[in-house]
């Protein structure tokens, strides 16, 4: 009795990770516990009914669950939670979605009164058909989405057994001549073609576009891809050609400006949300062709119309892409029962120790305002307040400071007000992406930062996401979209591809003292400090007094 | 124990007991407590006592199974009735080793309680025992037998008995006596019977099945089915009113193969191992450390729990409910407080308040707070707090599984609230223990055979009860639910420190054999005072200590602003650090998390800055990270920017010179005073006495407007004054002292002797002298001479005094006596009227010819 696990009764689990069994442990308990947070010396697990379930449609059981809990556990392990763990797992499967050959999709049980306790439910009656027998009742093929949702909230989560259907063929390999896919890239590509449809989990910066080619070179079958904007549409599409054996032509843009529709398409969260008179147009999208595989890049921010679509495609395989699956909506749970259970999860720091991402160095820079700021702060409307203390004047000066102290480093400044940045950019005399720039100007600054022909660029949250920006080594933060932690962590990751030199990325978040952007900014970095990632904390006094 | 043989067979229940040793009276008062209180004044009075029909019925409740069924059988039989008979009722005519085995031990223990008495060929069942125990039209008896022939045959008319034996094919005689007799001779001759079943018609038979079993009594028409008449014209049906007819005892025990019970249980079920249900436990044999192991962790969750609960009530807990108790929405309040359902904080409440660790505090606007003793609580080892909680729920009669449900009128039962007392809880509490104990080591029972052995050992009581579940079986359920989060059982079977629990102590380890399970004292272990602990609880505590895991004196520090404690921490580590942090997970672990509030807490609770550095970074097995020293710093640097303090007076002059002054003079220090600004003292005297002081130095002040004063109230740790914890009410008298027993029998006995002395030497009072003085008798020979006479029904010449205190002689006859009443036919009123037993001053017997 000396593991280097501690079982608490709340169902989280304390991982001590300097024990020898450690990584014994926490191979043993990956399968079905939910890695919680993870800094420096205890990292915390969670078990949920969610990850019990997914563990069971991974082929494991309570047996093994238990004996990885009692074999590694310091402490007894409370008993109720080992009856509990147990009867978790004994509730997936007893009811299961499976083809029949004449009343097509078909919700059987082995257990009776689970039938007979769901029909009874308001939720669950508009979904289902005849009943055919005792143990057996059709569904409608386009409720096969809906009715796992409403079973996996009902208690009772349904195996899907329906099977995928194979889309059509479409040929695509990898063109791994002068690279190849990295072993946790690889794993996750395997764990998720394992699985039929899931989400897959890795570092900004650690690669995900590749998992998904690699996905497609499994699938090899026409495919959807939905991504966040155009700009990112066109890097998949770069990165497409690059990668596998895919032409320019096999691969269509389906975004505001174009509408093409190919074997290989991207189309942007934006676009298919666009709604004229109460209908969604550009939903045929989904139809046009028969896609063998969807692909969901940063599923954290999948839009709630987006779920709805996603509901009808149960039959299509689905792999979905982040970094950080929090969402500040609390949908997580949405996520796993329309795309899939999480089938490959990294943790950063891990990613990090094997290079594949540049270590990086976090500060909080903490800015003392000026007595005239906070007085005037002080009397600020409550709702301007943020905006308020996130603008003043002292921190475009730190600001200022730090980009003089980094300079000839490819430096990013990132903000959420436009003013803000329109005023940053004019000071340090750089250039500013902002909503309103075209995406030709977009793109063509972004080339002239990787080029290395301009060193600072001044970024709205239009540059949060899946913009790649290999050089860039410093980011600096002035403001945020409130207390935002998965924002904090894409801004992080734009800064995270490895260097070529190797040496380390600077993030600065710039905070006023004493204010709400201080509380704001404990609640981002809270992600990252979960994953390890320890900030430092910086007076800007100290900062000016040294440059 | 049996009455001692020799001279002639007692008469009465009295004589019989006259014949027994003290042995004998000792094991039977020890039995029936309820019988010495108080102490009978000789054996008449207690074999009248004896008799009575509280005191029959609370000892039959408390017979097991085949006990009792023994006494049914023996009501359903002749009275007085020879072992014999007894026996082949119970084996029936197959014989049953088994029964015959256990039926001298069921004999000796219902002589032993008085319930039975006589010799083995004379076995006589008390009247009254009789009466609830026989079978009657409007009491249907649990072996399901009808009246006897004699019985149900009792109004009928000679002729119909003469027209019934003829058919049964017998010969006609001369009065109904003789023939009644001979149709029971018939029905209980097992050939000639079977030869005149065989004459009957199938649909006959398929009837007689129908009734066999029990409820004997049927429904017919006028014009009954062929086959019901057949029975009726055989008097194998016997009419009990114009629509209902009975199957009689003896034919009813001749199609039974003469048992008196469908089934005999002779042996209690056994308590069986868990199954194996679920893949938590693959075996229902834990090994004995894995038990010891998880009931020890539960043992320290309890008294983490415990903790919890007086640290929430620290400041004045929840106010009590006009009613007593507290309210749901309180019990809500707490279970989230706990982070546990309602049912379980409840538990926790009523441990802690059976524990004296909680009470009301009694003040004018009642509210629940820890008691002084919960003070000296933490300093106490932990196994010896364990050992405190555990006696104290296996002695308490307070049954926290009642809260929220209803009582009898549909009030809700609240938790610490009244009505929660339940006389059997410590009894059923240790007995499930017992019965745990009675397992090999680390097996955990079956919850259902558990419930099973114990609805075999009173198997009245749930009867009595009327509900769908007694409240026994529930009682016995949360016991094994509560021994488990109180750490005595683990995993479902009894550890080491339970058992040690209930190992019986030397000082009374009484017979306990015989009887079965009578309880030992329950108010042993509640007697102990928070102050001092049992040898029974030491012992506990003895056995619990080295599984409490040992206390760490170390955290470890996260940059996520988590302190991860990962066992149990030393005391004044933990209080501390709880004050620095928040605590977010319990369990094996503790998780911390420092917030600006929490440090903002500490900061308040006069910690500095550096004083908390300085505990991290002693306590820290990691160094601290600098995250949490900036928020600490953070946090200090605006701590106390604002200040705020109170002052009773203050003093305001533009002159700072006369301040001055005022604070050198030496005669000033009494007023406590502190400048705050160049221009204004603030002091701590009131104004008057400042007004005075001043003034005494030669000043002139003038009293401003009081106006301005600030009033702090700091919170206090609010205490209950001086409280004992709730003492157990036991369900009837505790069993008796052997001393006391002694000397109640040699009373008894000495009592008996002067009241035989005294019969013999003086003549008879002319009680009976009608027309005279009221009569006066002792209140025992009124139970007597009105028992006496409602059993033959002769009439009674009574004084009698109302509840306006008027005397009057009245002329009853007597119908029935129960519990202190008499209901009787008063002569004198012409009507039924029921008198106290206690209002009675006399009686005496009419005279034959009344004038």
């Amino acid at each position: 009795m000396n593991g280097p696990l501690i079982v608490q009764s709340d169902k989280t689990l304390l991982l001590e990770v300097d024990h020898d069994q450690a990584d014994a442990c926490r191979r043993a308990i990956a399968p079905f516990a939910e890695l919680e947070r993870a800094p420096e010396h205890i990292h915390t697990y969670r078990l949920t009914p969610l990850g019990l379930w997914n563990a069971r449609a991974a082929g494991h059981d309570a047996e093994q669950v238990i004996d990885a809990l009692v074999a590694y556990s310091r402490y007894p392990v409370p008993h109720a939670l080992l009856v509990d763990v147990a009867e978790t797992m004994a509730r997936y499967g007893r009811l299961t979605l499976s083809k029949h050959p004449t009343h097509g999709l078909v919700l059987t049980s082995t257990d009776r009164p689970v039938l007979e306790e769901i029909l009874r439910s308001k939720k669950v009656q508009p979904l289902v058909g005849t009943r055919i027998d005792p143990d057996t009742v059709a569904v409608h093929p386009s409720e096969r989405g809906q009715i796992k949702q409403t079973l996996l909230k009902l208690g009772w989560p349904a195996e899907d057994l329906a099977g995928y259907v194979d889309g059509e063929a479409h040929a695509i390999e990898l063109d791994e001549r002068e690279w190849s896919l990295r072993p946790y890239q690889k794993q996750a590509v395997e764990g998720f073609w394992h699985g039929g449809s899931g989400v897959v989990v890795l570092p900004c910066g650690a690669g995900k576009t590749l998992v998904g080619a690699g996905a497609m070179a499994q699938a090899k079958a026409t495919t959807l891809i939905l991504v966040t904007n155009t700009v990112s549409a066109r890097q998949w599409k770069h990165e497409l050609i690059r990668r596998t054996s895919l032409t320019e032509e096999e691969i269509g843009e389906y975004s505001g400006t174009r509408k093409e529709i190919r074997p290989v398409t991207i189309a942007t969260y934006q676009v298919l949300t666009v709604r004229r008179k109460g209908v969604y147009p550009h939903l045929e999208l989904f139809d046009s062709r028969d896609w063998g595989l969807v692909i969901y890049d940063e599923v954290h921010l999948l839009p709630a119309p987006v779920f709805k679509f996603t509901a009808d495609l149960q039959a299509r395989r689905r792999l979905g892409l982040t970094a950080t699956l929090v969402r500040e909506d609390g949908r997580e749970s949405d996520v796993f029962s329309l795309i899939g259970p999480k089938r490959f999860d990294a943790p950063w720091k891990e990613i990090e120790a094997q290079g594949y991402i540049a270590p990086a160095d976090c500060v909080e820079v903490r800015v003392n305002l000026t007595d005239s700021e906070r007085l005037a702060y002080a009397t600020a409307e409550q709702d301007e307040k943020y905006r308020f203390c996130a603008t003043t004047a002292t921190k475009r000066k730190v600001t200022e400071a730090l980009v003089a102290k980094h300079k000839g480093e490819q430096t990013l400044v990132i903000g959420q007000y436009i003013d803000q940045l329109d005023e940053l950019g004019e000071h340090l005399d750089a250039p500013v992406i902002k909503g309103e720039t075209s995406n030709a100007q977009r793109e063509k600054l972004f080339d002239a930062f990787r080029q290395g022909e301009i060193s600072v660029l001044v970024v709205s949250k239009v540059a949060n996401f899946s913009i790649d920006l290999p050089e860039a080594t410093v980011a600096i933060q002035v403001s945020g979209t409130f207390g935002s932690r998965q924002e904090e962590a894409q801004r992080l990751g734009r800064v995270l591809r490895p260097k070529a030199d190797g040496h380390e990325a600077r993030f600065y978040s710039v905070v006023a003292r004493d204010t709400i952007d201080q509380d704001f900014a404990a609640h981002r970095q809270r992600f990252l400090a979960e994953q390890g990632y320890a900030y430092r904390i910086v007076d800007a006094d100290e900062l000016l007094a040294d440059s | 124990m049996s009455e001692r043989s020799g001279g002639t067979p007692p008469r009465t229940l009295a004589e019989a007991l006259r014949t027994r040793d003290d042995d004998a009276l000792a094991a039977l008062l020890r039995a029936r407590p309820d019988l010495l209180s108080p102490v009978p004044n000789d054996l008449g009075q207690l074999a009248t006592r004896a008799g009575t029909r509280a005191s029959v019925m609370r000892a039959l409740e408390r017979l097991d199974r085949f006990t009792l069924q023994t006494a049914e059988a023996l009501a359903a039989s002749t009275d007085p009735a020879p072992y014999e008979a007894v026996r082949a009722l119970m084996t029936g005519d197959e014989g049953d080793p088994r029964v015959e085995a256990a039926l001298p031990g069921a004999v000796a223990a219902l002589r032993a309680q008085a319930l039975i008495w006589g010799a083995d060929d004379r076995l006589r069942l008390v009247r009254t025992a009789r009466e609830i125990l026989a079978p009657s039209p409007n009491h249907p008896s649990p072996t399901g037998l009808g009246p006897t022939v004699a019985e149900a045959t009792a109004g009928m008319s000679p002729g119909r008995i003469q027209e019934i034996i003829t058919t049964a094919g017998l010969p006609s005689t001369h009065d109904p006596v003789s023939a009644v007799t001979a149709l029971a001779a018939l029905f209980t001759d097992r050939t000639r019977m079977a030869a005149l079943l065989d004459t009957a018609p199938p649909d006959a038979l398929a009837v007689l099945d129908r009734l066999v079993w029990g409820p004997p009594y049927g429904e017919i028409t006028s014009k009954p089915a062929p086959p019901v008449q057949w029975l009726r014209d055989h008097g194998l049906l016997l009419p009990t009113s114009t629509r209902t007819v009975v199957l009689p005892r003896e034919a009813a025990l001749h199609l039974r193969g003469g048992r008196a019970h469908r089934h005999t249980e002779p042996e209690p079920p056994e308590i069986l191992p868990h199954p194996s249900t679920s893949t938590v436990t693959s075996t229902p044999t834990a090994r004995p450390q894995v038990v010891d192991s998880a009931a020890a962790a539960q043992a320290y969750t309890a008294l983490e729990t415990i903790e919890e609960l007086a640290k929430e009530w620290n400041e004045g807990g929840p106010n009590v409910l006009r009613a007593g108790g507290l309210s749901v929405r309180d019990l809500k309040r707490t279970a989230t407080a706990l982070d546990t359902t309602e049912p379980v904080a409840a538990f926790w409440v009523e441990l802690a308040y059976a524990a004296g660790l909680l009470a009301a505090d009694g003040e004018a606007d009642e509210r629940y707070a820890p008691t002084p003793a919960y003070d000296q609580w933490p300093d106490l080892p932990p196994a010896e707090r364990w050992a405190r909680l555990a006696t104290a729920w296996l002695g308490a009669t307070r049954t926290s599984g009642l809260v929220g449900g209803q009582d009898s009128k549909g009030r809700t039962l609240a938790a610490l609230g009244p009505d929660l007392d339940r006389g059997a809880a410590p009894e059923v509490r240790r007995h499930v223990l017992d019965l745990l104990a009675s397992l090999p080591d680390g097996t955990a029972p079956d919850p259902e055979s558990v419930l099973a052995r114990l609805r075999w050992e009173r198997p009245l009581r749930g009867a009595a009860a009327g509900r769908p579940e007694d409240l026994r079986a529930r009682i016995a359920a949360w016991t094994l639910t509560e021994a488990e989060m109180l750490g005595v059982t683990g995993r479902g079977a009894l550890s080491s420190h339970g058992r040690a629990l209930i190992a019986p102590d030397s000082v009374d380890g009484g017979d306990s054999g015989a009887m079965g399970s009578f309880p030992k004292p329950a108010s042993r272990t509640a007697a102990a005072t928070p102050g001092e602990l049992s040898a029974v609880g030491l012992h506990a505590a003895r056995a619990l200590a080295p599984h409490l895991p040992d206390p760490l004196d170390h955290v470890l520090l996260q940059a996520d602003l988590t302190a991860v404690a990962p066992g149990p921490l030393l005391r004044p580590l933990a209080e501390t650090l709880s004050v620095i942090a928040d605590i977010e997970s319990r369990g094996g672990a503790t998780v911390y998390r420092f917030t600006p509030a929490s440090v903002r807490r500490a900061l308040d609770a006069g910690l500095s800055a550096s004083d908390l550095h300085a505990f991290l970074a002693a306590h820290s097995r990691t160094p601290v990270p600098q995250p949490l020293s900036y928020l600490i710093d953070d946090m200090a640097r605006r701590h106390g920017h604002l200040r705020i303090g109170s002052a009773s007076a203050y003093v305001r002059c533009d002159d700072e010179a006369v301040l001055d002054e005022i604070l050198a003079d030496r005669r000033s220090h009494a007023l406590r005073l502190r400048r705050l600004a160049p221009t204004v003292l603030a002091a701590q005297a009131d104004p008057t006495t400042l007004l005075d002081g001043l003034r005494s130095m030669g000043l002139a002040p003038a009293a401003e407007s009081a106006e301005g004063d600030v009033l702090v109230t700091r919170a206090h740790a609010h205490r209950t004054p001086p409280r004992t914890p709730p003492a157990p009410v036991p369900d009837g008298p505790p069993v008796p002292a052997p001393t006391l027993l002694g000397a109640a029998v040699r009373a008894i006995r000495a009592g008996d002797q002067a009241a035989t002395v005294v019969r013999k030497t003086l003549p008879e009072p002319a009680s009976a002298a009608p027309g005279g003085e009221l009569p006066r008798t002792t209140s025992a020979e009124t139970l007597a001479t009105v028992q006496a006479a409602a059993l033959t029904g002769s009439a009674l010449w009574i004084g009698y005094v109302n509840a306006e205190g008027a005397a009057s002689q009245r002329v009853i006859a007597p119908v029935r006596v129960e519990g202190g009443f008499v209901t009787a036919y008063d002569h004198t009123a012409d009507e039924v009227r029921t008198y106290p037993l206690h209002r009675i001053t006399g009686v005496a017997e009419l005279a034959d010819d009344p004038a």
